[in-house]
């Protein structure tokens, strides 16, 4: 099934005289059950995309809907229960709430949530159950981005999206943190989007997404995509 | 270009910055235009009085010869002295609603050093011997008067004619009284007549001759006290009723407490302001520095030197010290002189000083330099500490804790997750918690205190004339008389339903050293006409013996129930010898200070024949929903007034509905300054709250922006927000009950005089009022802060690290 459709998605900054084109025309589909890896070099357009997928931001032209719902003309109500109820996030620093402990970090979303999954049986997911009561300054930068998987996992989006979510990573960790996301996307059967630079994770993807100069160079399926295990850098 | 850095900064937190000005600029106005008003009116008051030589001490007596002041003049310390006739009048032509008076005071023509001299101020001469007066200003232009409008009046019970000849003022009516109970001047119902005194011997032929009123002057460095034990004994074989300095005179002492009280307010105001804009001010700097670090290490790598560092942030400080001040200062001296014209509408001073003073502009200045400069200087100190290398790498990540609060299983129970993230902050910075609280209770006592002035001014007038002299009008007597034959009289008229004689005696009270000159009412037993009460509200029998003091009163003579006094009067019958009486009690009076006793137990104390100087009565007239203008009773009075309008034993007759009403315009004026103090009030804590919201969201604008990535609104985002200011709100109105409540204590200690006592009581509004007010502010100063939630730049903030 469609679970986003964008179509013809332009950004413009205006930074006084010059303006930056950070998209000029992305069309894409993203179905539910998938992983995405949208790859693209620095400055290609990939959190701008994600971005705006994720209703933090609102494209300068073009379409797009959730579920056939618009979110292109979406005021500001509209987008936050948007993120809200459908969209789970993880971003390269983790952006925990450094006074709160791991379990309360992830009872933040839950308390906003419609159909929250259990804490702990997420916590106990990640590997962090024995950690619960820890504040992140007592985590290890893999752990605090468990707890931010946890989080985002917790309000059980439809789509999770993820910007360079192993880039302040050692590898092992790294791998760690990408198989919870592919296990997300099989078990609960929701979409995920991992942004990166990195052209070795995308073996792990269903679909592959290229980005560069603000638009999409080609779009190419994974047959038999890689367990994130055997995925290396 | 760091200039350009700073202006950006400034312009990037303009709403904190702003709010910072605000608290400056009106510190900085109340500040010069208090001083200036003040200094003004203190030095028209003091060119006023010596330009008039006005007295340094008086003296009442019944009459002496005027003779004798020759004698007098030669007693030692006494540079001049001036014997007067000051007789009261009811004036007929022009007729007020109410009854009209003139104070009579007589003037010595021949005499050229005068003292307390009249200004004439427009008009002619006076000739001895004729009717012709100067008339006090306020009256003159009450009434519309002109040169040589014919005044008719009653003096000693003959209708008389008076030209007016001009328009005068002198330093002795300043503020005039005609009563004691009154608390200001009411120009439509009091004048001040000057006149020549052959002529006021011919208005009262009885003290032909004669003087009743002294005024004299003290020779440099001589002492009242030493003054008056000389000049006692010459006075008392004519019946010397009062003799009091300079600091008792009614006028002075108003005058001068107007003029205390305006230097006190220009300096504790602007300090709280000052203060709370200065502790803002250090916050946001702090704040800044420790954001800044990064760049602060670039500039220090650059080569700029530590001092250029701290210059660079202390001009933050110095540039809102310094645009605060010179508004604040410059709006101030612009409101100085409409401020001295407004005070000078109360009293009647001639205006000599306009003031356009750069001093206290410049002093303003520099205070509000200094204040910043210390803030300043505090805030970003650390900035200096920091090495280049240090100050790039990212400070120290926050640690998170639980707090002492949360032990407590209940409460952390209670608490939902943005609860705990709040009172977790408060912990995280203890000294931005301390000064979130210690401003909010400042604002919140502020506006408790200015609020029961409402409530203090009105317990002040209304408690007197509706709890105590519950009678409807007042006759005042020229001379004693006996009050059986005055009673029938007066009950025998159809509109009177109710009298009551009263016996107003002037006393000397003395115990040890401590002496006060007061009036002693003698109330007859169980008056239902004028009600004395003891602090709960209960009604108080007049013992028969005894008497009961006001509390001040009986604070100044150091005595309680149980102390005997020595009561020395004119109207006792064998003269000097004091008699001892015991004081029964004490009760509290806001306006005056009395003492009393059981009218018959009075006079018999007198060794007297019975007597009354004044009849309380009660006359017809419904009142309640049906008449609250209470309109015919005022129409009896006023026939019982035309009754004795010829009458030589009657001096006047007061209707007490009058004076509530009239009370009651003049709170509402009261009621503005009020209601612009409690505004001041109400910045402060929209500017705590603001600046306060402000430094959090720039502080955790990460944190915030994380949960509005989660779905969370604006509204829920900014709660972990608004929890922790209304945490702190809580305990801080808690605390400002409290603080307001010593506030009132101290200002009713300073404020009070004999004339009147401030209850040092807040009332259940009050309080209600100020938390209310309190809270309100708090909650417009949250709406504000709550935009800048919703503009953050979500995006934005989340791309790099912190
Ligand atoms: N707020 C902004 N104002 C101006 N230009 C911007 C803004 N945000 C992004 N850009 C520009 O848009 C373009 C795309 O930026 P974006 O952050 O989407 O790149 P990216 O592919 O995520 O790069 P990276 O891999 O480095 O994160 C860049 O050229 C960037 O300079
Ligand atoms: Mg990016």
């Amino acid at each position: 099934m469609e679970l986003i459709v964008a179509r013809n998605i332009h950004k413009r900054y205006q930074m006084g005289e010059v303006t930056v084109h950070a998209l000029r025309g992305v069309d894409f589909t993203l179905y539910d059950r998938e992983l995405v890896v949208v790859l693209g070099h620095s400055g290609s357009g990939k959190s701008t995309l994600v971005n705006i997928v994720g209703g933090m931001d609102l494209a300068s032209e073009g379409e797009l809907y959730f579920k056939d719902r618009p979110l292109h003309n979406a005021g500001e109500a509209e987008l936050t229960g948007y993120r809200r109820d459908q969209v789970g996030f993880i971003f390269q620093f983790y952006n925990l709430m450094p006074n709160l402990t791991a379990y309360e970090n992830v009872h933040l979303s839950v308390q906003i949530a419609k159909d929250p999954l259990d804490i702990d049986a997420l916590l106990e997911q990640v590997g962090l159950i024995d950690r619960r009561e820890h504040f992140p300054s007592q985590l290890s930068g893999g752990e605090q981005q468990r707890v931010a998987i946890a989080r985002a996992l917790a309000k059980n989006p439809q789509l999770l999206l993820c910007d360079e979510p192993t880039g302040s990573l050692d590898l092992p960790t790294g791998k760690q943190i990408l198989k919870l996301l592919r296990d997300f996307c099989d078990q609960y059967n929701k979409a995920v989007v991992i942004i990166t630079h990195n052209t070795n994770i995308s073996y792990m993807a269903d679909r592959v997404i290229y980005l560069k100069d603000g638009l999409v160079e080609e779009i190419k399926e994974n047959p038999e995509p890689l367990p994130p295990e055997k995925v290396s850098w | 270009m760091l200039w350009k850095k700073m202006i950006r900064d400034i312009w990037g937190n303009k709403g904190s910055y702003l709010a910072c000005l605000v608290l400056v600029i009106i510190g900085l106005l109340i500040f010069t235009s208090f001083s200036i008003a003040g200094d003004n009116l203190s030095l028209s008051q003091e060119d006023f009085y010596r330009e008039q030589n006005f007295a340094h001490g008086f003296a009442e007596i019944t009459s002496m010869p005027y003779r004798e002041l020759e004698r007098l003049s030669e007693v030692e310390g006494i540079e001049q002295i001036s014997g007067r006739v000051k007789k009261q009048a009811r004036v007929t032509r022009p007729e007020g609603e109410v009854g009209v008076y003139l104070e009579l005071v007589s003037m010595d023509l021949e005499d050229p050093e005068r003292v307390n001299d009249v200004r004439l101020l427009e008009g002619s001469e006076l000739r001895a011997g004729e009717f012709e007066v100067w008339i006090d200003d306020q009256f003159f232009d009450t009434y519309r008067l002109e040169q040589g409008y014919r005044l008719e009046i009653i003096a000693g019970g003959r209708a008389r004619e008076l030209i007016v000849e001009g328009v005068a003022m002198s330093p002795e009516f300043t503020y005039p009284l005609r009563t004691e109970g009154e608390i200001y001047p009411n120009p439509e119902q009091y004048g001040i007549a000057f006149i020549s005194r052959d002529a006021m011997w011919s208005l009262f032929p009885e003290l032909q001759g004669r003087v009743n009123n002294v005024v004299f002057t003290l020779v440099h460095g001589a002492d009242f006290d030493q003054v008056k034990n000389r000049l006692e004994p010459e006075l008392e074989p004519y019946g010397l009723i009062n003799l009091y300095p300079r600091e008792d005179q009614t006028s002075h002492l108003i005058l001068s407490e107007e003029v205390a009280q305006l230097q006190r307010m220009s300096t504790v105001i602007p300090i709280m302001f000052l203060s709370v804009a200065g502790l803002i001010l250090y916050i946001m700097l702090k704040r800044l520095v420790e954001q800044q670090r990064g760049q602060i290490g670039i500039l220090k790598a650059f080569g700029y030197s530590n001092r250029e560092v701290t210059l660079h942030y202390l001009a933050y400080a110095l540039t809102v010290g310094f645009i605060g001040g010179l508004l604040g200062g410059l709006a101030g001296i612009y409101l100085a002189n409409p401020l001295t014209w407004l005070l000078l509408e109360f009293f009647h001073v001639p205006e000599t000083y306009e003031g356009f003073s750069l001093y206290y502009l410049l002093l303003g200045l520099i205070i509000s330099l200094a204040i910043f400069l210390v803030a300043g200087y505090q805030g970003c100190k650390y900035a200096l500490r920091l090495k280049p290398a240090e100050a790039m790498r990212p400070p120290a990540p926050i640690s998170g804790k639980k707090t002492v609060l949360e032990k407590i299983g209940l409460f952390s129970a209670m608490l939902t997750i943005q609860g705990k993230m709040a009172v977790r902050n408060l912990g995280r910075n203890r000294s931005r918690s301390a000064f979130l609280f210690l401003g909010m209770t400042l604002s919140c006592a502020v506006v408790i205190v200015t609020w029961s002035l409402n409530d203090i001014i009105d317990k002040l007038v209304f408690y007197q004339y509706e709890e105590v002299e519950v009678h409807d009008a007042r006759i005042t007597l020229t001379e004693p008389l006996s009050p059986d034959p005055v009673t029938i009289e007066l009950t025998g008229h159809d509109e009177v339903t109710m009298v009551e004689p009263l016996a107003e005696v002037p006393v000397k009270l003395s115990h040890a050293w401590r002496e006060e000159n007061v009036l002693v009412l003698g109330i007859p037993e169980g008056s239902s006409l004028y009600v004395i009460r003891d602090a709960a509200g209960r009604r108080v029998p007049t013992p028969e013996r005894g008497v009961i003091l006001s509390e001040r009163l009986a604070d100044k003579l150091h005595v309680s129930p149980g102390s005997t006094l020595e009561l020395e009067s004119p109207y006792l019958r064998n003269g000097e010898e004091p008699v001892l009486v015991d004081v029964c009690r004490v009760i509290p009076q806001y306006l005056g200070m009395n003492a009393y006793m059981e009218i018959t137990g009075l006079i018999d104390l007198l060794d007297q024949g019975s007597f009354a100087t004044s009849f309380m009565v009660n006359v017809d007239g419904t009142s309640g929903p049906d008449d609250p203008g209470g309109d015919s009773r005022t129409i009896s009075i006023a026939s019982l007034r035309d009754r004795y309008r010829e009458s030589e034993q009657v001096a006047a007759v007061d209707g007490l509905e009058e004076r509530v009403r009239e009370a009651r315009e003049l709170m509402e004026t009261f009621g503005v300054v009020i209601y612009i103090y409690v505004l001041f009030g109400m910045v402060m804590a929209f500017s705590i709250i603001y600046s306060s919201s402000f430094i959090i969201l720039s502080e955790r604008n990460r944190e915030l922006a994380s949960m509005k990535v989660l779905g969370m609104t604006s509204r829920e985002v900014f709660s972990v927000i608004t929890f922790e200011q209304w945490f702190i709100s809580v305990f801080a109105i808690l605390a400002g009950l409290p603080l307001a409540q010593m506030m009132m204590m101290a200002f009713a200690r300073e404020l009070s005089t004999d004339l009147y006592t401030l209850p040092a009581e807040l009332s259940a509004q009050a309080l209600l009022m100020g938390a209310i007010i309190t809270i309100a502010s708090i909650s417009i100063a949250q709406q504000f802060a709550l935009r800048k939630v919703r503009k953050l730049d979500l995006v934005e903030v989340l791309k790099t690290r912190e």
